[in-house]
C-alpha cells in the first residue's frame, strides 16, 4: 500500500513516541527491581560484558576485514579532535597494526577496558569496588573510602577514586599515561587525560556506562561515550585470556616443559596420600575483626612477609639475592621431597641460560602459591560470596565461597581455579587446574599441573595473618609438603601498578645469555 | 673511566621478577662516573643512562638497571631526584651478555649524597 509522505512520518513519530514511552516505563518499573546492597546502594556485582562495537572504532565506522561495521557511541558523533590530533589519528589508524597498544598486550587503559570484547565481574565492599578482567588478568580498584589520588605517577590503568551520586556510581579516574588508545582504529590521548564515569543500574541486568574524557591537550571540548554493559547470567566465571603468554607461546619464544604442563588428554593423576592438617596458627591475640555475617575481616592492603621464599623455601644467604629465614615447615628436615627427575630439574634451572625460562622473567602471572610472596603487596576485597585478591602486578585471583565444583579437567589456567571455605577462623582455599608453566620461585623449584594447592588464611590480631600452603603434586614429589608465613596488613597501603610487559629489557638480556650460552 | 673494585655483599633485588644471578655477573662489579642521559622510571624495573668517558676518550653510554619504579617510590625517591645532566657515580654489576648494561646499586652525586638506586638487598637481609 502506498502512503503519502506526510502521513507515514506521522505514523512513524506516533509508533516512536509509544515506544519510547514503553521504554520509559519499562525503565521505571525496573528501576525499582535493581539489586540493592545491605546499605540501600545499587549492587553492581556480577559478570558484565560490553554490548557494543565501540572496541573497534568508538565512532561510525564501515565495515573492514576482521572489523564489523558500527555504530558512534559517542555524543557529538565524531570526536573533537585539535587539528593536529585529528591527523595524528589518521596516522595511528594507517599504523594499527604495529601501532595499537593491545599488539603487544600492554593495559588498555581507562575507559578502553571497559568496552573491549572480553568479560569481567565486579565486587563491592564499603570502601572499594574492583573489577577483574578476563582480558590479561587486568583488574581495577576503585577506592570509595573517601580518599583522592596518592601518587603523582602516571599509570596505564590511571588511578580510580568512586563515589555515589544518588543511583549512579561516578568514577574519577586521574594519573594517566599518554600510551593508551580508546579503541583499535588509533583514537587517542594525552597524559592530561580525566575520565569521569558514570554506572546506572537500568534494571537487574543492565549497566548504562559513560565516560567523559576532557583532554585540553588533544580535544577542543570534552566529549562523552555511552555503552550498554549487559549481565552475563550463564557465565559462572571469568576465565583468563593471558594474552602474552598465548602470543609468545603461539611465536615459540616460550616453551612449557611438557613433563610439568597440562597438555590436552593429559590422564588424572591420583594425589599422595596425606594426613589431614590443621592450622599452625597461634591463638588469636585478643579480638579479631569480623564482618556483618562474622566472618573473620580479611580485607584491604597485605603484604606477605616472605623469608625470602622468591630465592628458596630452605635457609639461604648465597651472595646476590636477598637471603631468607626459611619458610619450609614440613617436612622439617631434608629440604623439599623431590623425586629424582625434579631435582635434577631444580639444579639445571639455576644456571644462567635457564634464567630467561622462569615465566615471571617474561611478565606472565606468578601461580599458586608464588604470586603472594614474590614479593609485592596484594589486596584483598571480601564479599560474603568471594575472596579476591589483586596482584600489584596486574593479576587477580578470584575464590568463590559457594561450594562449587572445580572447572574441568581441559580448563587449565595461570592461576588455577581457586575454591574457598571457612574453617572456623581460617579460610581454606583448594587450588587445582594450574597450567604447570610456573615456577615456584627464581631459583626453579619445580610445580606440575597435577598439583592440588591448600592454602590456609588465619587471622591471629587485626593487622596479621598467617599463611600456610600445602603442596600435593604426585608429578614432580614423593610426598606433600608446607611452607608458612606472616601476612601483613596495612590499612592506609594502596597497590601502585606493575605494568611488566612497558619496558622489560631484561628478558632480552636473559634470552642473549640462553641462546649464546653463555656461562 | 671504569674502575673494577670490590663491593662486598652487596647484592640483588627485593622486588625482582627474573633471576638477577642469570643476567649480571657477581665477579665483575663496577664503579662508574659519567652525564645522565636519560632515566626510564618504569616497570619491571626503571633505568638510568649516563655517558661514560673511557681510558681511550671515548664516550660510551651506559644503562644501569635500577628497582622497580614502585619500589624507588615507596623508599621516598623521585623521577625529578635524577635531572639529565647530572654528574654522578654509580656502582653495580656487569651484565652476562657484555653490553654496556649493569644493575645497579649506590649513585652518588658529585656533592656527596647517595641514593640507592638499585633493588639492593644486603646479602643476607630477610625479604
Amino acid at each position: 500500500m502506498r502512503m503519502p509522505k506526510v502521513a507515514m512520518g506521522l505514523l512513524l513519530s506516533v509508533a516512536a513516541v509509544t515506544a519510547l514511552s514503553a521504554q520509559a516505563v519499562s525503565r521505571t518499573t525496573a528501576s525499582a527491581a535493581i539489586p540493592r546492597m545491605a546499605d540501600g546502594r545499587p549492587d553492581l556485582q556480577g559478570i558484565w560484558q560490553a554490548r557494543s562495537r565501540a572496541a573497534y572504532d568508538v565512532e561510525d565506522h564501515p565495515a573492514r576485514f576482521g572489523i564489523p561495521a558500527g555504530r558512534s557511541v559517542v555524543d557529538t558523533i565524531t570526536i573533537p579532535y585539535q587539528p593536529w590530533a585529528a591527523m595524528k589519528q589518521r596516522e595511528n589508524f594507517e599504523q594499527r597494526a604495529k601501532a595499537d597498544p593491545l599488539v603487544e598486550c600492554f593495559l588498555p587503559g581507562v575507559p578502553r577496558i571497559m568496552y573491549m570484547e572480553h568479560p569481567f565481574q565486579i565486587f563491592q565492599m564499603r570502601d572499594a569496588v574492583a573489577m577483574t578482567f578476563e582480558w590479561q588478568q587486568v583488574f581495577r580498584l576503585i577506592y570509595t573510602n573517601g580518599t583522592g589520588p596518592s601518587t603523582p605517577l602516571q599509570f596505564w590503568m590511571g588511578d580510580s577514586r568512586g563515589r555515589w551520586d544518588g543511583d549512579t556510581f561516578v568514577v574519577d579516574v586521574t594519573n594517566h599515561n599518554d600510551r593508551t588508545w580508546f579503541d583499535m582504529a588509533g583514537n587517542f590521548h594525552s597524559d592530561a587525560l580525566h575520565v569521569l564515569e558514570r554506572y546506572t543500574m537500568l534494571d537487574a541486568d543492565t549497566i548504562r556506562y559513560q565516560a567523559t574524557i576532557e583532554d585540553p591537550k588533544v580535544f577542543t571540548r570534552p566529549w562523552t561515550i555511552t555503552v550498554p554493559l549487559a549481565r552475563q547470567r550463564e557465565m559462572g566465571r571469568v576465565l583468563e585470556y593471558q594474552c602474552r603468554a598465548e602470543m609468545e607461546e603461539a611465536k615459540g619464544d616460550f616453551k612449557a616443559d611438557p613433563r610439568t604442563w597440562y597438555q590436552d588428554g593429559s590422564a588424572p593423576v591420583p594425589p599422595l596420600p596425606s594426613e589431614p592438617r590443621s592450622t599452625t596458627a597461634a591463638a588469636p591475640q585478643g579480638q579479631i575483626p569480623r564482618t556483618a555475617d562474622g566472618k573473620p575481616e580479611i580485607s584491604g592492603f597485605t603484604e606477605a612477609d616472605a623469608g625470602g621464599a622468591n630465592w628458596g623455601f630452605e635457609p639461604h644467604n648465597e651472595p646476590f639475592t636477598p637471603g631468607g629465614r626459611g619458610v619450609l615447615v614440613d617436612p622439617k628436615t631434608g629440604g623439599l621431597p623431590y623425586q629424582p627427575w625434579a631435582r635434577a630439574e631444580k639444579q639445571d634451572r639455576t644456571t644462567p641460560g635457564r634464567g630467561y625460562d622462569d615465566p615471571t622473567a617474561h611478565c606472565f602471572a606468578g601461580g599458586v602459591p608464588r604470586s603472594l610472596y614474590v614479593p609485592s603487596p596484594f589486596y584483598i576485597i571480601q564479599t560474603p560470596a568471594y575472596v579476591v585478591i589483586l596482584l600489584e602486578r596486574m593479576s587477580w585471583r578470584i575464590i568463590p565461597l559457594d561450594g562449587r565444583a572445580h572447572l574441568p579437567d581441559t580448563i587449565r589456567l595461570w592461576q588455577g581455579d581457586s575454591l574457598g571455605r571457612w574453617d572456623r577462623d581460617t579460610l581454606v582455599v583448594e587450588t587445582k587446574n594450574l597450567n604447570g608453566k610456573t615456577w615456584l620461585n627464581e631459583v626453579g623449584d619445580v610445580i606440575s599441573h597435577a598439583a592440588t594447592v591448600i592454602e590456609r588464611f588465619t587471622p591471629v590480631s587485626a593487622s596479621l595473618m598467617q599463611y600456610e600452603a600445602t603442596v600435593n603434586d604426585p608429578v614432580v614429589f614423593t610426598r606433600p609438603w608446607t611452607i608458612a608465613m606472616p601476612l601483613k596488613r596495612n590499612p592506609k597501603g594502596e597497590l601502585l601498578e606493575v605494568a611488566c610487559l612497558e619496558d622489560n629489557q631484561d628478558l632480552l638480556h636473559l634470552k642473549d645469555v640462553k641462546e649464546r650460552g653463555i656461562q | 673511566m671504569v674502575a673494577i673494585g670490590v663491593i662486598c655483599l652487596w647484592s640483588a633485588t627485593a622486588s625482582a621478577h627474573h633471576s638477577f644471578t642469570a643476567e649480571f655477573d657477581i665477579n665483575k662489579p663496577v664503579k662508574m662516573s659519567g652525564t645522565i642521559t636519560m632515566v626510564r622510571w618504569s616497570n619491571p624495573h626503571g633505568w638510568i643512562y649516563i655517558d661514560v668517558k673511557g681510558d681511550d676518550g671515548k664516550v660510551v653510554n651506559w644503562a644501569f638497571e635500577t628497582a622497580a619504579a614502585n619500589a624507588l617510590y615507596r623508599r621516598g625517591t623521585r623521577p625529578e631526584d635524577f635531572p639529565v645532566g647530572t654528574q654522578v657515580t654509580i656502582d653495580g654489576f656487569l651484565a652476562r651478555n657484555g653490553t654496556p648494561t649493569a644493575t645497579s646499586g649506590k649513585l652518588m652525586f658529585a656533592d656527596g649524597r647517595a641514593i640507592t638506586i638499585g633493588a639492593g638487598a644486603v646479602a643476607g637481609e630477610q625479604k
